[in-house]
């Protein structure tokens, strides 16, 4: 453990934590919309920034990434903090004014509209905080979408912007997306990703016929795991009631894989 | 040619020293400049020329004709140097071959149309040591440029090249080697200025037995071109810079990035390593010294961005040019998570001199902080534009007056841009100003790598922020949204000003967005993105504010803030200047005074540009 | 134009040259640029085989596709003109080069005229700083360029001759 001071409190840290996991784990507040604590920082948004002091020297560090050391001291709500803060905010308007979450941050901070030109189309959500293709690739091995293009015209998209017909439908995209830029809808049927063009088809369960999961994402577990797809295509409710009928007691509380 | 492994030190030094008796057989030597400039006025084309001309003058014996790289005076090519008395000619061209043969090589005698001439007396000079432009240099990383054919590594070795790696080898350990390049002073070329030394001994110190070296020839700042020069003009030096580097740090792998719009660097690059393996100075066991290293070519993709250095080493690994936060050094942390040394080109080819001529030697060059010398390439509205090394301490004055010959057209001196899009503008009342980091960063600029761009009264400020701005928002790789969003706002804005659009809070909104840029933004290009601004707006203010409350361009530069007619006086009815128009907006009869219609003229400025007699006015 | 019509049998054996050449996946960069020499672009299906050849996702490959200025993933015209406005030659002239060129054949920078020989691109810097203005078309440098040269340095190219000297 090491010892840092937050706001001038006292905090102790675990080694090799971040400033941001360290003032997390004391509930003091910073944001940082392109962080997760799924995938590596990407510090990218800025929004984390906050003053460090180690050694007489301060500077202005995105906390995501920033290791902690014995003796730091944090400022998390200096007054450059917060200018630094209003101007991403005044930006994020411009770059994505159809977005809630932004929004209402801004108005915390007192940026109730922007200064500057709009460059983004009224319902734009994205600020390009690559949550989404940092999931897909780092978390979930797929890679089917990422970043191109570079300065203003970079944007997270799918291989020459055409439909994704290989997407495994996990939705984990949808859920770690900070804005609502990438919306998963399901239906009987299947699971649709407008953001990729992607339209998966639901599997339906072997032993009662519900569709339960994307049928490409079973196969994609299905290969990972080395076993036959078949295995893979029972729905939890029908797997849990096999497992009961195996172990001989019905309806029983043991926990069983995959539940 | 036929290689010839070279096994131990004293192979080495033989065959040093009897390349070195067989070329001090020739009683002359014909040097053309094979640099991209020079090449680009057909000096590829001279050399048979001259081989064929010397054989029939039967000089075939006592005159050698070799290329060399870059001599840095590109806008005077083809550049042909005469040794050993070094008779420096100008603009030569295949008609002119002969004549240089039968005066200069046969009865030496000087041409007089191919020499050099004062831009200020008119005076002509014979010897490239009396050329303005070369008197007051002290080449030292250029030292081989207009000496040396790149092509030929026993070139390099005829003139003691490889010297100072096997006295390294020989003389020195690790540690010793390390101390001598702290001792010199040697700081970072290209813009980074920090000390040398301790760059390599940071690397040594860090955990891992494998590391790495680097060279950055990304060299993207636009108006630079020292990099190319020395990497086209002398590999070999740059090389074994490297080699005794990785020596000193522990490495035995290194890397030479080199951007893909410099073809001839890479190819002469690679050719130097070709040879450097053959002759067994990059492998196993160099010299029989115990000491492996082998190094290898990146080519770049067109990305300014990966002149920084992590997202060089991204682009290494196979990866886009994107930076990631350096609160971890890549010295301790850099490809692949190892310890990596990364040099600019310039810094690496100081090296070799280093250990050659001693620490104190380089240390007694310079000022107290910025110590040795720096290429520079200055260019803009200057009388001689091109390459020059001068020692660290000389004055701006002097260079761009004493060096360069003063202001294109004798116009009045504006401002000198230094350090690239990363720097600023250091404006005329401040040109008493040495040369060296310290006081170019305290004026608000930067050495950078060495791009100084001089510019008259009729550059206008705020289009240049603008540029660069737009410059680099073009480059921005976009990642962190001060500077991916920020540059773009900041673009906007100047956009607005420089059209006649501008307004009060404008100017608040650029420092606004200038404060986010350097302390928001996560790599380098972004956190000294808003320095053309700042630095602007320091010292040119009253520009800013005549485009903004007068809609005015004092320089006669910004298009909607200008209007061009005809003079009727001076006008002589040429018709050059419709014949260029690209609107079609000039119209007039033979021999008469022609006249621009406004409402088609976007004020391109060709008219102006091409016009003879002055008669085009800009206001 | 010559490289669209090659055939892409031979293409496999040229990408796995490649990935030895330049060290597997982590010369990606490089390989792209040599199919982008050979073939003037980077048709889709190779990009497809490069994926599949070094193990990489194809959305890895458009990303540094589209990243660096040296690719294209859409076809170029024959010969490619380049204008510096790299400093030096934006403060003597290069953006007027820029305007001549479109007077000569229509097009502004990242388009390719209507025949197919030419595209316009502006770089950054050339590094030839001192021949300012200065603008390549493929390997060729022309330092100095007025306006009125542009006409003459393109009409080499439309009539097939590269000559030296032409424009000069």
């Amino acid at each position: 453990m090491v010892t840092i001071t937050i706001n001038g409190k006292s905090v102790e840290a675990a080694e090799g934590a971040t400033v941001l996991q360290a003032a997390r784990s004391v509930g003091v507040e910073i944001p940082a919309l392109c962080y997760h604590p799924a995938v590596e920082p990407y510090a990218a948004c800025r929004l984390c920034l906050v003053e460090v002091t180690a050694d007489n020297r301060t500077r202005v560090v995105t906390s995501c990434n920033y290791t902690v050391r014995d003796g730091l001291a944090v400022e998390t709500d200096t007054e450059r903090i917060h200018r630094l803060r209003r101007g991403l905010l005044e930006l994020y308007l411009a770059q994505a004014p159809g977005s809630d979450v932004i929004r209402e941050l801004a108005a915390q901070y007192g940026i109730v509209q922007t200064r500057f030109q709009i460059r983004g189309d009224d319902d734009e959500k994205c600020i390009l905080c690559g949550l989404c293709e940092r999931v897909c690739r780092e978390l979930m091995g797929k890679g089917g979408i990422s970043f191109a293009f570079r300065g203003t015209e970079r944007t997270v998209t799918t291989p020459f912007a055409e439909p994704l017909t290989d997407c495994l439908g996990c939705g984990a995209c949808a859920f770690v997306c900070p804005t609502g830029a990438v919306v998963e809808r399901r239906s009987r049927e299947t699971v649709e990703l407008d953001a990729w063009g992607a339209e998966v088809p639901m599997a339906r369960c072997s032993v009662c016929g519900q569709a339960f999961a994307p049928a490409a994402g079973i196969e994609y577990a299905a290969n990972k795991l080395g076993i036959d797809a078949e295995e893979l295509c029972v729905c939890a409710g029908c797997r849990r009631l096999l497992h009961s009928r195996a172990l001989g007691k019905s309806g029983g509380h043991r926990r069983c894989p995959g539940e | 040619m036929p290689g010839t492994r070279i096994e131990t030190l004293p192979q080495l030094a033989a065959l040093q020293h009897d390349l070195q008796r067989a070329r001090s057989r020739w009683t002359r030597t014909v040097l053309i400049c094979g640099g991209t400039g020079c090449r680009a006025a057909g000096s590829a084309e001279l050399g048979p020329v001259f081989e064929r001309e010397i054989a029939n003058a039967g000089l075939g014996e006592q005159v050698n004709v070799r290329y060399t790289g870059c001599h840095g005076f590109c806008e005077r090519g083809a550049l042909v140097v005469i040794a050993p008395e070094r008779v420096w000619y100008q603009g030569v061209r295949l008609e002119d071959v002969s004549e240089i043969v039968s005066e200069t090589l046969l009865h030496d005698r000087p041409v007089d149309r191919l020499l050099y001439r004062e831009p200020m007396t008119g005076e002509t000079k014979v010897l490239e040591r009396d050329v303005g432009f070369y008197a007051r240099q002290m080449r030292v990383a250029l030292r081989y440029n207009g000496e040396v054919d790149p092509a030929d590594i026993e070139d390099y070795l005829s003139l003691g090249g490889y010297g100072a790696l096997a006295h390294v080898f020989e003389a020195m350990t690790p540690e010793q080697v390390i101390e001598e390049i702290k001792r010199s002073g040697l700081r970072g070329r290209g813009g980074g200025g920090f000390p040398t030394g301790r760059k390599w001994e940071t690397c040594r110190d860090a955990q891992g037995h494998l590391k790495y070296v680097v060279c950055n020839g990304d060299e993207g700042d636009p108006g630079a071109f020292m990099d190319r020069s020395i990497l086209e003009g002398n590999p070999h030096g740059v090389l074994e810079g490297m080699l005794i580097g990785s020596y000193a740090i522990g490495a035995s792998q290194g890397f030479v990035y080199v951007r893909y719009e410099y073809p001839l660097a890479l190819e002469n690059t690679a050719r130097a390593m070709d040879q450097a393996r053959e002759y067994g100075l990059l492998g196993d066991n160099i010299l029989g010294s115990g000491h492996s290293f082998d190094v290898e070519i990146v080519r770049g993709g067109g990305a300014f961005v990966c002149g920084e250095s992590t997202a060089l080493m991204a682009s290494i690994e196979g990866g886009v040019g994107e930076p990631r936060s350096k609160y971890v050094h890549t010295v301790e942390s850099g490809l692949w998570e190892r310890p990596t040394n990364l040099n600019n080109v310039e810094t690496w080819a100081n090296v070799p001199v280093i250990i050659e001529r001693g620490a104190d030697w380089f240390a007694s060059v310079g000022t107290e902080s910025s110590k040795g010398t720096k290429v520079f390439s200055v260019v803009g509205k200057v009388k001689n534009t091109g390459l020059v090394e001068v020692p660290m301490g000389m004055t701006l004055h002097e260079l761009v007056y004493d060096v360069c010959g003063g202001v294109a057209g004798d116009r009045e001196l504006k401002a000198i841009q230094t350090g690239g899009p990363s720097g600023g503008c250091i404006p005329a009342e401040l040109l008493h100003l040495p040369i060296d980091y310290e006081h170019l960063t305290e004026a608000g600029s930067m050495m950078g790598s060495g791009g100084m761009i001089v510019m008259d009264d009729r550059t206008c400020m705020v289009e240049l922020a603008r540029y660069f701005t737009s410059f680099l928002a073009d480059e921005s790789c976009g990642k962190c949204t001060p500077c991916r969003e920020g540059l773009h706002q900041m673009l906007q804005v100047l956009n607005g000003i420089t059209q006649g659009r501008g307004k009060d809070g404008d100017i608040e909104l650029l420092e606004d967005l200038a404060e986010l840029l350097t302390w928001g933004a996560l790599c380098g290009l972004g956190t000294t993105a808003a320095n053309p601004v700042l630095s602007t707006l320091r010292y040119f203010r009253p520009e800013y504010d005549a485009h903004i409350h007068e809609k005015k361009c004092p320089a006669g530069v910004c298009r909607e803030l200008v209007t061009y007619r005809v003079d009727p006086e001076a006008c002589t009815g040429c018709h050059l200047c419709a014949r260029n128009c690209p609107e079609d907006a000039i119209k007039g009869e033979p021999k008469k005074p022609h006249e621009i219609l406004t409402d088609r003229c976007v004020k391109c400025g060709i008219c102006f540009g091409v016009c003879k007699f002055d008669a085009v006015i800009v206001e | 134009m010559q490289g669209q019509e090659r055939q892409e049998t031979d293409a496999d054996t040229d990408i796995a040259l490649l990935a030895e050449r330049y060290g597997g996946a982590r010369g990606l960069l490089s390989i792209l640029q040599d199919i982008q020499a050979e073939y003037n672009y980077l048709p889709r299906p190779l990009l497809g085989k490069v994926a599949a050849e070094l193990e990489l996702d194809l959305s890895h490959i458009y990303r540094l596709a589209t990243f660096f200025k040296a690719l294209s993933v859409k076809p170029r015209g024959k010969h490619l003109i380049r204008v510096c406005l790299g400093t030096a030659c934006y403060l003597r002239g290069g953006p007027q080069l820029v305007e001549s060129i479109r007077h000569a054949i229509g097009v502004r920078p990242g388009e390719t005229t209507s025949d197919t020989l030419f595209t316009l691109e502006t770089v950054n810097c050339l590094g030839a700083c001192a021949l300012a203005p200065v603008l390549m078309v493929d390997d060729r440098y022309y330092r100095q360029v007025t306006p009125d040269r542009v006409g003459r340095i393109l009409d080499a190219y439309r009539e097939g001759v590269s000559d030296s000297n032409a424009g000069d």
